[in-house]
């Protein structure tokens, strides 16, 4: 939420305390290099686990504190009990992340951004449900989402997951879809499996697609034998959870699920999208690193996505 | 015959045929390259799985056997002496300081030995050691290591680190390769293998001490040399597959049933059964479901209540008594 808070006022300049997540994300990702002094904004009100630091709350004194409603009061009361005025939003699906969004928005005294952030959500949506709209069944590709990687391996199943719902939406059909919930899984599970596009998270550092080329049973598959293993590109926020990036995620995945039905610039819309969410111009060299073209580059329908 | 059948059986459907011949003609010409899927699944997932889980299984409930034997006390496991919680602290650091493989086997090694260690030097009052301080300070040690692992946890990064603690707090057996097999094998191995030439001092040791001396056991070292053997399976074990619990525990008191107290053939009754129990949980962790369970989680499921029930067993003879 916090490269959200920069997205709607448009600086860094509002926020004075975030998750260390969201720190991390903003050193690894580009919003560092359009904000370099958000690196610097506190992290200590806050434990990664959202339980808040009161003491280190009041030293940045905040007009206002967002906070997630839907984990238990306890990460919630002690931010009240302090006298802080709270706002509670809830997360997980499209509906709610434009839900508060609209009131972030609203709260930070920038109704004007609802428009051009909240109803962009909008568009990008109905525009790809329109263009899938006579897909057959078997044209969909089976996609598998593997939000760990490297210690443990995990895989989304439908229920409350945003990955396995903008899979869906692009054209594609969640090969998990028999898990209950995020959990650990083996890899012979995926051969089971055998999915046809994998993608993987863009939360653990040290991992790329080679992950899956190189492993003697994940490399048979359909998706690493016709290449297409894809790392979720990391941007102003990492591209697998909601944010406000989410339609790029969509276009993205759109495209590389379905080439021959969609023929959005990814570039242009970056591009366009970066100067409306942070002005900010992309460079070429920005985007490559954002979609991670160095790594997967030669990924089936990559292609697309190379600059002119 | 567990372990065949747990090669047999897994999500990706292999038939039974097929994974038998699959094995037959590895043994026959191992140089052989493999390239279908069947194949790769049943040589580089299923067959290291099965023999890490194997051999963890029984030198865990030979390790059970030993430290049940020198303590003179059935409810004795690596757990209760802090072993466990040792290694575990020490994997946990290694995670959170990027180290793996053999430097993070050797680590969790030294740190589950320290476990005993400390038990022994807490416990020894006036030159005797009582079971009762025994199992005390090994409550004391093990909670100070797993109050250390919380911290560690607290501190981790929750994107990279953190996860790989806690899964591998877990326990399991989805990540063994051939590599892990080379790593920890022979250390289970030789824990096993010297478990098993102790079997007459085992006899000996669960003597009280007067009598153990009289017949010219040390008891005092050679129980050090169990501790350091536990030590060392508990240490190659936890290392590749995390902390499974309950094995020690249980699977000793299900072999004395069967083959009665002396060690000569309790150790090997209980190894073989530790290792049908361990591959058997596992089969049943990696296929019941799409999702893996966690094994120590069955384990612990099927460990807890036994345990119970063992503890009113042994309360009870005693007031008997």
């Amino acid at each position: 939420m916090a490269s959200g808070v920069i997205a709607l006022s448009g600086t860094d300049k509002t926020l004075v305390g975030l998750n260390p997540l969201s720190l991390t994300a903003i050193r690894e990702g580009i919003l560092g290099k359009i904000f370099p002094d958000a690196a610097n904004i506190s992290d200590a009100v806050t434990g990664t686990d959202f339980v808040p630091n009161v003491e280190a709350l009041a030293e940045v004194n905040p007009d206002l504190v967002i906070q997630w409603g839907g984990r238990g009061p306890e990460i919630v009361d002690p931010i009240v009990n302090a006298g802080l005025t709270t706002l509670l939003i809830k997360y997980g699906t499209e509906e709610l992340t434009r839900q508060y969004t609209t009131m972030v928005a609203t709260a930070i005294g920038k109704p004007e951004r609802i428009t051009e952030l909240v109803e962009w959500r909008d568009q990008v949506q109905k525009d790809i449900e329109a263009k899938l709209a006579g897909i057959a069944e078997e044209d969909r590709p089976s996609v598998l989402y593997l939000g760990r990687s490297l210690s443990d391996i995990t895989a989304a199943g439908n229920k409350g997951s945003y990955n396995a719902w903008y899979i869906e939406l692009t054209g594609g059909r969640n090969a998990a879809a028999e898990l209950d919930g995020s959990l650990s899984i083996n890899r012979e599970q995926i051969a089971q499996w055998d999915p046809e596009v994998i993608l993987l998270n863009s939360f653990e550092p040290g991992l790329d697609v080679s992950w899956v080329y190189d492993d003697p049973i994940l490399s048979l598959t359909k998706a690493a034998q016709n290449r297409r293993v894809y790392k979720m590109p990391l941007g102003g926020y990492r591209w697998d959870p909601p944010n406000q990036e989410s339609p790029l995620t969509w276009m993205w995945l759109a495209e590389l699920l379905h080439p021959d039905v969609f023929d959005y610039d990814l570039r242009a819309e970056m591009t366009k999208a970066y100067k409306v969410l942070y002005n900010y111009e992309l460079t070429d060299e920005d985007i490559d690193g954002i979609i991670w073209t160095a790594q997967q580059g030669d990924g089936f329908g990559y292609d697309q996505f190379a600059a002119e | 015959m567990a372990v065949v059948v747990s090669l047999c059986v897994g999500r990706f459907s292999v038939s039974a045929g097929r994974a038998l011949e699959i094995l037959g003609s590895a043994i026959v010409n191992p140089g052989r390259t493999i390239e279908a899927m069947d194949e790769r699944i049943v040589l580089l997932v299923r067959a290291p799985r099965v023999i890490i889980s194997a051999m963890a299984g029984a030198a865990l409930a030979t390790a059970g056997v030993a430290l049940q034997g020198v303590f003179r006390n059935p409810l004795v496991s690596p757990e209760v002496l802090g072993i466990s919680q040792g290694a575990a602290f020490g994997g946990a650091l290694a995670i959170t300081l990027g180290i793996w493989g053999v430097p993070l086997l050797a680590i969790v090694f030294l740190s589950g030995f320290s476990a005993p260690v400390f038990v022994g030097l807490l416990a020894r009052i006036d030159g005797r050691t009582e079971i009762i301080t025994v199992i005390l300070s090994g409550m004391v040690v093990g909670s100070l290591f797993s109050a250390m692992v919380s911290l560690l946890q607290f501190i981790a990064d929750p994107n990279s680190s953190l996860p790989a603690i806690v899964y591998w707090l877990m326990g399991s057996f989805a990540t063994a390769t051939w590599d892990r097999v080379l790593v920890s094998v022979p250390g289970l191995m030789i824990g096993i293998g010297l478990l098993w030439a102790l079997r007459f001092r085992l006899n000996v040791l669960s003597l009280d001490d007067a009598e153990a001396r009289s017949l010219g056991a040390n008891p005092d070292r050679e129980r050090w040399l169990v501790f350091a053997l536990v030590a060392l399976i508990v240490g190659c074990q936890v290392a590749v597959s995390g902390i499974v619990g309950w094995v020690g525990l249980v699977i000793p008191h299900a072999a004395r049933l069967i083959v009665g107290y002396d060690h000569r053939r309790l150790l090997p009754a209980t190894a073989i059964l530790g290792a049908a129990f361990m591959v058997t949980i596992d089969t049943l962790a990696r296929t019941i479901t799409a999702a893996e369970i966690p094994p120590g989680v069955l384990t612990a499921i099927v460990g807890a209540p036994v345990f119970a029930l063992l503890l009113r067993r042994h309360f009870r003879d005693k007031e008997a008594r």
